[in-house]
């Protein structure tokens, strides 16, 4: 096996008492000492940060840039100006899923891709097979520009405070800036993948995210690792790739529109003419997908987990994708968010289309048969400053 | 990590209290740290035969589920249901939180003292 790849961070995570683990080559934090309940917690109540920094960042630049990219993603990046970013798929020959992806335009001269950490080798394959068609370049800067997610209702406060900027970025989700923060360049960008209705990710150059990094924590924000982030992702009902994305428990293809967050993500506009996986896509936006990836919740006790199988009066309907004990906190019946907290067992499934919220679903849960049933969403994200469990 | 000498303990990190015939048995404080947050614990019922060796249950965390492996054999005769409700109790008082309680035991595991114990745990990392 090949060493693990190390982000600038890593010594922060090591003397934080971090746990370490493999994570798609690149050897991150699973959790710090106080635990992944308290992370997801913290981040939902005050403000947690991610060292986003494994994930692949990408330069695309040259004349033939947008053209390049109009191909190979599934959104109509023309219609990105510069401080926009939009969410994308990186589709392939046969409707399915290379990757999800980021596509950022910070500037008028470049894009740059964000892709998944454990897919940044197998992307740039893919889109080498048709980068000789166009007059453009791909730099692959992930080891010299981090990243790090801010997420939570605190970090206005923070990322105020240490811009010194009332301004961060345009209020809409995907906008983005350029701000300097105690004499550094920091790019800013109103996205994450927590859920939370309040929360940024920040690009710095390598040499100076440790200083961020602690920045940060100094002002009130904790480090949070991948399995908070897992678990407030699955809150959040987003898909993560390898699980919704990519290939079903049986081993076949998930076709991109399975996953519902494709309506965002995949554009038929008539100025981003045709692209990778354009017709099958089409086909699978009008016909429908077999099969369909839905937000489940467990109502018997227990917890579901990736694989387990799922049944319908006893026919067996799909998997279950993704699947943990979640924690969330209570609200009263004004709004206001409590100190008491609760947990639930949460997760997504690929299941068949025709499946229905009225339905009863079982899942095997080793052996025993548990009640389930898909739902719209696992949480409210319109109510900032607060995510709010929806039970 | 504590290792109370006062218990036995097994290689898959349960530890057992025999008293008067009855075993008290729950997870080690090397066991709930490796865990992580528990978040959910599957008991058995009062009455359930177990068998030393196999599992009795099983302790999920957020993480990962994990089988508990009985170290005697005998007959459930009490069930911590307080882990219904709080099963984080398994992280913060391993040794206070007992997960079930055995009796008419007719066999045991090879069970480790707490300076074995805690040797193998050193090994296992």
């Amino acid at each position: 096996m090949s060493e693990l790849k190390r982000t600038p961070l890593y010594d922060a995570h090591v003397a934080a008492g971090a746990t370490m683990v493999d994570f798609g080559g690149w050897e991150m934090p699973i959790q710090y000492p106080e635990g992944i309940v308290a992370e997801h917690l913290y981040d939902r109540k005050h403000c947690g940060i991610f060292d986003v920094s494994h994930m692949g960042r990408l330069i695309v630049e040259g004349p033939d840039r947008l053209a390049f990219l109009q191909k190979v993603l599934s959104s109509n990046a023309a219609a990105l100006v510069p401080g926009r970013a939009q969410y994308c798929m990186i589709p392939d020959e046969t409707g399915g899923a290379v990757d999800d992806a980021y596509l950022y335009m910070f500037t008028e001269d470049n894009y740059m891709v964000v892709v998944n950490a454990s897919n940044t080798d197998k992307d740039l394959q893919h889109f080498a097979k048709y980068l000789p068609d166009y007059d453009c370049t791909i730099t692959n800067i992930t080891d010299t520009y981090s990243s790090i997610a801010v997420q939570g209702p605190d970090s206005e406060r923070i990322l105020k405070e240490l811009s010194g900027s009332d301004f961060l970025t345009g209020p809409k989700k995907n906008d983005l800036n350029e701000l300097t923060m105690e004499g550094r360049t920091v790019r800013i960008s109103k996205t994450g993948y927590t859920g939370d209705p309040i929360g940024w990710e920040l690009f710095i150059d390598a040499k100076e995210v440790v200083w961020l990094w602690n920045r940060l924590i100094e002002l009130g924000a904790k480090p949070t690792a991948l399995g908070a982030r897992d678990t407030l992702r699955l809150e959040a009902g987003l898909p993560l790739y390898g699980h919704e994305l990519g290939t079903d428990h049986a081993g076949a293809e998930i076709p991109i529109f399975a996953v519902s967050l494709a309506k965002f993500a995949v554009s038929f506009a008539e100025e981003k003419g045709d692209f990778v996986g354009k017709e099958l896509l089409l086909a699978q936006k009008e016909g429908g997908t077999p099969r369909k990836v839905f937000p489940i919740a467990l109502k018997d006790r227990g917890v579901m987990r990736a694989g387990m199988d799922v049944y319908r009066n006893g026919e067996h309907v799909g998997w279950i994708t993704s699947g943990t004990m979640v924690p969330y906190y209570n609200f009263d019946a004004d709004g206001n968010i409590l100190d008491t907290t609760g947990k639930r067992a949460i997760g997504f499934a690929y299941l068949s289309g025709d499946v229905t919220k009225e339905d009863v679903l079982e899942v095997d849960v080793r052996g025993k048969k548990l009640k389930a049933c898909v739902v719209s969403r696992h949480m409210r994200q319109d109510l900032p400053p607060f995510g709010k469990a929806i039970l | 990590m504590l290792y109370p000498a006062d218990l036995k303990y097994s290689k898959t990190h349960e530890w057992v209290d025999v008293v008067s015939g009855v075993a008290t048995v729950g997870i080690s404080d090397f066991a709930q740290d490796a865990l992580g947050d528990v978040v959910f614990v599957n008991l058995p019922a009062v009455g359930d035969e177990v068998v030393a060796g196999e599992s009795f249950g099983d302790v999920e965390s957020v993480k990962a589920v994990s089988d508990l492996i009985c170290p005697v054999t005998g007959v459930v005769c009490a069930v911590n249901e307080e882990l219904d409700d709080a099963p984080e109790n398994l992280n913060k008082d391993p040794y206070g939180a007992w997960i079930i309680k055995v009796k008419d035991i007719t066999d045991e595991e090879e069970l480790l003292d707490a300076a074995a114990y805690e040797a193998f745990c050193a090994e296992e990392g």
